[in-house]
């Protein structure tokens, strides 16, 4: 398992975490949702180790990391079975997209099969020989994503990964989340879009959601999260999500299973 | 043309001795540059204040100073500040060169400063090693980046080197200013001077852009 226990993270005075505990099971896949500065991606930061938590424990796999550090303590990150997957795709621009995916697999002697097998499955190979800076947004995030499944990781957090996708390559993504899941892969994605949080937990009840605001978590549980979210200000985010789903015509609106 | 070439035969051997010291003078300015500067660069980069802070003062300052002014204040006040008498090419070469250097560190500091942080973390979460980080991501990247503006600022320092003849080095543009106190052809011998360094720096200038063409165009992402 993935978890972070009693998180804290502060940015000079500013405390953006405020004791934050999520748990990620492996095959499982938990949604983080929650307005514009209410932690999510720093939340995401400090679960992989890239910005190490003012306070806490993260637990990976057994291994814990207590926090704050010790003087001179070094740490030894779960890289790269702990991975993300940033908004921003962070590309390696000097590459091109084939060699973006293989170079962290320079080691493996099967490297060419699992990037040939990423290129039929993301249907990459009419760009996957040009360069970042040559294709679309929505490109790059497939590469991207596709860079991180074949890194084999057990754990994936997933920043924002459809803010640039059509519907249809959203529905791809979850597909291929959905089957990361089935190979007991966990995931922890954070979106703002409803009817993709919604298309993900449908499937399984194992599966749960965690509505964090203002640095703390105000909500969590599976399905019935959404028809019961328990606090007001998680009621009130709900409904400005499906307003905003159902109007801009993102997904289609109340997809449950 | 047959005085053209005859000029040049004529003073063959006092130009070639111009061309001589004027390459010597560039390979000093140029080699210490790239690498004193190269390395202030990243020192100030990792020792920001006992390194970066007087390394930026002293740009900031050189930046504000005529190289003419400079290579006349070498040779003459403050030689006599320190009751001394240094060579005319060896005051060229250190102003010459303390110039590049701190241009070369700047650069070099600038492009370490502002390199992207999501590479490095796109790096760490694929798990690669800090070296394939280093030799694989961060330098490609760097010297992508640095070389263009490397090479045009050594094309610049290359001209710089004119400067020198104004404090009695017999580098190429002295060289020709004597040959045509004698000879009176101007036309003919600055056309041959300017022949010279278009041979020299086009060929530097062009690398400089082709580089730029053909590698800066990929590290945008958008």
């Amino acid at each position: 398992m993935l978890a972070g226990n009693n998180i804290r993270k502060s940015f000079g005075t500013s405390e953006v975490l405020k004791g934050v505990n999520v748990q990620i099971k492996p095959g499982r896949i938990s949604v983080l949702i929650g307005p514009s500065g209410s932690g999510k991606t720093t939340l995401i930061r400090a679960l992989a180790l890239l910005d190490m938590p003012g306070h806490g424990e993260v637990v990976f796999n057994g291994r814990s990391y207590q926090f704050p550090l010790d003087a001179n303590q070094k740490i030894d990150p779960p890289w790269p079975d702990v991975t993300v997957v940033f908004q921003q795709h962070f590309l390696w621009p000097h590459l091109t997209l084939r060699k973006n995916i293989l170079l962290p697999l320079s080691k493996r002697t099967d490297s060419h099969h699992i990037v040939n097998d990423l290129i039929d499955i993301f249907h990459m190979g009419a760009f996957i020989d040009r360069y970042p800076n040559e294709v679309s947004i929505g490109q790059r995030q497939r590469v991207a994503l596709a860079r991180a499944f074949a890194l084999k990781p057990k754990y994936i957090l997933l920043d924002e990964i459809t803010s640039a996708l059509d519907v249809e390559q959203t529905g791809t993504v979850i597909r291929h989340l959905l089957t990361l899941r089935d190979r007991g892969i966990g995931m922890l994605v954070v979106t703002h879009l409803l009817a993709f949080a919604r298309e993900l937990l449908a499937r399984d009840e194992g599966d749960q959601i965690y509505f964090i605001d203002d640095g703390k978590i105000l909500g969590s549980g599976g399905m019935e999260f959404f028809n019961d979210p328990g606090s007001h200000r998680a009621k009130q985010f709900l409904s400005s999500m499906d307003y905003w789903s159902a109007n801009g015509q993102v997904i289609h609106k109340n997809s449950k299973r | 043309m047959n005085t053209f070439l005859q000029i040049i035969s004529n003073h063959s051997e006092a130009f070639l001795r111009g061309i001589g010291v004027t390459i010597q003078l560039a390979l000093i300015i140029w080699g210490s540059g790239l690498a004193i500067g190269t390395l202030l660069g990243i020192l100030s980069t990792k020792y920001k204040v006992i390194i970066g802070i007087p390394t930026r003062l002293i740009t900031f300052i050189l930046s504000g100073i005529p190289v003419l002014v400079y290579l006349y204040w070498a040779h003459y006040p403050m030689q006599t500040i320190l009751g001394v008498v240094i060579n005319p090419f060896i005051t060229a070469a250190i102003v010459l060169s303390t110039i590049n250097i701190f241009s070369v560190s700047d650069q070099i500091r600038t492009q370490l400063i502002d390199f992207p942080e999501q590479y490095t973390i796109a790096a760490k979460v694929c798990g690669l090693s800090q070296r394939t980080t280093i030799f694989r991501i961060q330098m490609p990247i760097l010297l992508r980046q640095v070389i263009p503006p490397l090479l045009t600022q050594q094309v610049i320092m290359l001209h710089s080197t004119l400067f020198a003849s104004l404090i009695s080095v017999e580098e190429i543009f002295r060289v020709a200013m004597r040959v045509n106190s004698i000879e009176y052809k101007p036309i003919h011998i600055y056309t041959a001077l300017a022949l010279l360094f278009i041979i020299v720096c086009l060929p530097v200038n062009g690398l400089a852009i082709w580089l730029r063409q053909r590698f800066t165009r990929n590290l945008s992402e958008s």
